[in-house]
């Protein structure tokens, strides 16, 4: 730095660098953009559908979170953007520019940029990590029911191991009792995904794969293969259907039949 | 010709002479019919007794037979086997070979003048992306509502995985070939690349395997997607034989070619082209390829195993007999992550090359793009089970891949200071290829954001598997890598072809297909948030508008993608004359006459400074170190 030159204070420096009207522009146009896309938090976790479940429920609240966290980072690349359209553009007949600052280099913007976004790097591991932590499996007052899911091309079987070995094709589940998944294959990789309940693993042939969730609403919900697995892949799906505790042991004491 | 002191033509070199695409393709049938006939009489033609190994060992041999026969058509093996008998080539079997005076017909050739190469790759590059759209817009037609079935199911997996794996290719090649070939010789001010018969090679081992690829459509396809996971694998026709060959004969030429392309610039550039000098492109192009040497053996190694396993009835991924699946998985990841960066990189380099061109600036913290790239690159070798959270293979392992996965977001970012950086506050002379830039931003801070999304466990467990994963690696490769290929052909469309891209035309089709790919991605982020999985042939209602909404974006991007074609069809043939050095940029490439002569200098170049001297110093503000020569900076 030549010390001749700017013997100004640096906050007059910064008020002279704020007062540009490129500077305040690109500021309107980053605030606009951010609100726009923070908008796209709830309307993610609106098309992911109302949870069935507390994992369901943390999943689209991530995204959410992620959402508000990159859009001021998204807003800023978008807006420097749309200034550069609009602002800085030559009419195409101008022919290129010879008063383009010759700016190799700024040493603040750089650092701020690489801190912001270590800073956030490490926000969405902490948060990932503590949100893996809290929906692990906890040793909790209910004993959970163990259901085996098992998948062959192309349909979901159910058993019930602890409840007279029930089978279905619909996975039956009673509210707010967790539920242990043990799941397998007998042909080739499925993948289990009960959408709305936001549970997915994979089956896999001649080995066991564990998932749990703890259904917390009433009602039908999806259950989809997500893992490319021959012919009627599409078709791979059926329904669960989470029951009151009162109507799933009856539903138990029947043999699996409502 | 000044040939005396060095002897008369040597003898022999006649047959050298003759070869060319059609003898290459004559000895590739002839030598594939002699493999399939011999090894469907030993081993059955499908029917045989040994659990159908017969069939698969028969196609295996056939393509192999295939590939030696094209490649010792097209000339491959002239060189080593004149070697073998003490006659190498001379000085004017080497002119011959690198197209000396040849014309239109060099382009048919085992030619190794770089230039050429470059064209070969172009050609063939937008001859996949071609196959790989028309298969693409079948996929969406089949989606368009949930009760359309133009074909069955068997016929739809065969479509969506030899989309996915004709794209994949295409995507690899798209920067690196044309423009890694055509331009980073020039670029550092070199005659050729290093190993200029190993570049032609590379070139005709790709040529060889399309039709190999293809031929998948005559074998029941690759009804697995185009990563084939195993058991599923093992269960599909003869389809997945063309994949695996494909696979194998592609790994050896992308490893040729990078041994080839970073020798090249580690040894030959100009002198004075410190590494501070040389372009980002070149450190983009070397990323790439430096990154497939470690990433593509794998997959050729999970190939190989592939192939013996059907046909010889080993067990290395079958679960049930001792073997492990999750063998295949890891394999497959351990390349298909590096991969997408393989993809993504170059293009984005070579847009960091141009905008400075276009913006009139220095490109914004040179360094930062280095230790961005190669952030990136060391990175990328360690997140590849963040495509297997969901497996059950190491749960234990999700936290550190989420750590590692997670990181890749910094030096990404710093790509994007670069490019924020130089864009700011710079006139912009607003021709296409700096539009393109701005297209290129948008989508890939989509893709990015959402990449973010999926590397975070809990959310991975609702999007895995699902659409939303589709619109988003689309986003990223299509969006952001073909997006700047596409800028790196009009950007390089007066070098390699001598005329200027016609931007009215070009813009149409551009744009259009911009327009198109965002609604496409964008309706299919939507179904996938609401739980569409991926390489369905069939949806519940829910998902219904979409889908018809994406079906119809890909129809835009089709319409789109036509006219960009057309308008680097009428541009290549009719379009204005250009001059040497149109956009006024100063890397080598551009100071060279155009077209550009057989040994691109005719006295090598000595560098003083790095390519990016644009602009008015600032006085205030800025901190500059020296008086503004460009280069002397550093």
């Amino acid at each position: 730095m030549s010390d001749s030159v700017d013997t100004q204070p640096a906050t007059s420096k910064f008020r002279a660098w704020i007062k540009r009207p490129y500077i305040r522009h690109v500021f309107l146009i980053w605030l606009a953009v951010t609100i726009l896309i923070e908008l796209f938090g709830p309307v993610q976790a609106h098309l992911m559908g109302a949870p069935a479940s507390e994992s369901m429920k943390a999943i689209e609240d991530t995204i959410s979170l992620f959402t508000y966290a990159a859009a001021p980072v998204a807003a800023l690349v978008i807006s420097v953007v749309i200034y550069s359209i609009f602002g800085w553009r030559q009419a195409k007949s101008a022919g290129p520019s010879d008063e383009s600052p010759a700016i190799r280099t700024n040493g603040p913007a750089t650092t701020a940029w690489v801190l912001v976004s270590s800073i956030l790097c490490v926000f969405l591991l902490i948060w990932g990590l503590g949100e893996m932590n809290s929906l692990a499996p906890k040793a909790s007052s209910a004993k959970p029911i163990v259901i085996d899911a098992i998948g062959n091309q192309w349909a979901w079987n159910f058993k019930y191991p602890g409840s007279g070995n029930i089978e279905s094709h619909e996975l039956v589940m009673p509210k707010d009792q967790p539920i242990i998944f043990h799941v397998t294959s007998v042909d080739v990789i499925h993948s289990l995904w009960i959408v709305q309940l936001g549970v997915k693993i994979d089956a896999n042939p001649f080995r066991v794969t564990l998932a749990h969730v703890t259904p917390t609403r009433i009602g039908r919900f999806s259950v989809r293969c997500a893992e490319l697995c021959g012919l009627y892949h599409a078709h791979m799906q059926t329904d669960a259907v989470v029951l009151s505790p009162d109507d799933f042991n009856k539903w138990v004491a029947n043999g699996g039949r409502s | 010709m000044s040939t005396t002191t060095r002897g008369p033509i040597p003898n022999g070199g006649g047959l050298m002479r003759r070869l060319n695409l059609g003898t290459a393709i004559l000895t590739g049938v002839v030598f594939g019919f002699v493999g399939w006939y011999i090894s469907g009489k030993l081993f059955g033609f499908g029917d045989g007794p040994d659990n159908g190994w017969g069939r698969d060992r028969v196609w295996i041999i056939t393509m192999t037979m295939w590939a030696i026969g094209f490649m010792a058509g097209i000339g491959a093996f002239v060189g080593p086997i004149r070697w073998l008998m003490g006659r190498d080539q001379q000085f004017e079997d080497q002119m011959y070979l690198a197209g000396k005076n040849q014309g239109i017909s060099r382009y048919f050739k085992f030619t190794t003048d770089h230039k050429v190469i470059g064209i070969q790759y172009l050609i063939i590059t937008m001859l996949l992306f071609f196959v790989g759209g028309i298969l693409a817009m079948l996929i969406r037609t089949d989606l368009i509502s949930k009760n359309t079935e133009i074909f069955g199911p068997q016929t739809y997996n065969a479509v969506v995985g030899l989309h996915g794996i004709v794209m994949i290719i295409a995507t690899i090649i798209m920067v690196t070939g044309p423009f890694g070939n055509f331009v980073v010789p020039i670029m550092i001010g070199a005659r050729d690349m290093a190993f200029p018969r190993l570049n032609a090679l590379s070139f005709w081992l790709i040529a060889c395997v399309v039709p190999i690829l293809l031929s998948a459509v005559f074998l029941g396809g690759i009804p697995t997607g185009w990563s084939a996971y195993e058991p599923l694998g093992s269960q599909a026709p003869p389809g997945m034989d063309s994949y695996l060959m494909t696979i194998i004969i592609f790994a050896i030429s992308s490893g040729v070619a990078g041994a080839n392309i970073i020798t090249t610039v580690v040894k030959m550039r100009a002198r004075g082209m410190t590494w501070n000098r040389t372009p980002i492109f070149v450190y983009g192009v070397v990323a790439s390829v430096g990154l497939a040497l470690p990433a593509f053996p794998t997959f050729m190694a999970s190939q190989i195993i592939s192939g013996v396993d059907r046909a010889t009835g080993t067990v290395f991924y079958d679960t049930a007999a001792g073997g492990n699946d999750w063998l295949y998985t890891n394999l497959f990841w351990l390349m298909g992550h590096p991969e997408v960066y393989v993809i993504l990189i170059p293009g984005l380099a070579a847009m960091m090359e141009y905008v400075p061109v276009f913006v009139r600036k220095p490109l914004f913290n040179f360094n930062a793009a280095v230790i961005g790239i190669a952030g990136i690159v060391g990175l990328s070798v360690m997140v590849w089970a963040h495509h297997m959270y969901m497996t059950g293979w190491a749960p234990n392992l999700n936290a550190p891949f989420m750590l590692t996965t997670e990181l890749i977001s910094v030096p990404t970012g710093m790509l994007f200071l670069v490019f924020v950086g130089t864009l700011w506050r710079g006139k912009v002379w607003a021709r296409l290829p700096m539009l393109a830039i701005y297209a290129m931003l948008w989508n890939f801070i989509i893709g990015g954001i959402t990449g973010i999304y999926l590397s975070d466990v809990p959310v991975d467990v609702a999007l895995h598997g699902s659409m939303y994963v589709t619109a988003h690696f689309h986003y990223t490769l299509m969006g952001a890598g073909l997006v700047g290929a596409m800028g790196a052909v009009m950007y390089w469309f007066p070098k390699v072809t001598g005329r200027m891209f016609d931007e009215k035309i070009g813009g149409w089709g551009f744009w259009i297909s911009q327009i198109g790919f965002n609604v496409t991605f964008m309706g299919m982020f939507a179904v996938g948030l609401a739980g569409q999985p991926r390489r369905v042939s069939a949806y519940s209602s829910l998902f219904a508008h979409g889908n018809f909404i994406s079906t119809m974006g890909a129809y835009t991007i089709f319409i789109g993608m036509l006219i960009f074609l057309a308008a680097i069809i009428h541009s290549w043939t009719s379009g204005e004359k250009a001059t040497a050095n149109p956009w006024g940029a100063k890397t080598l490439e551009w100071q060279v006459p155009t077209p550009v002569p057989l040994e691109n200098f005719e006295v090598l170049p000595i560098i003083t400074s790095d390519p990016y001297g644009y602009g008015v110093p600032e006085k205030i503000n800025e901190p500059q170190l020296e008086p503004v020569h460009a280069g002397d900076h550093r």
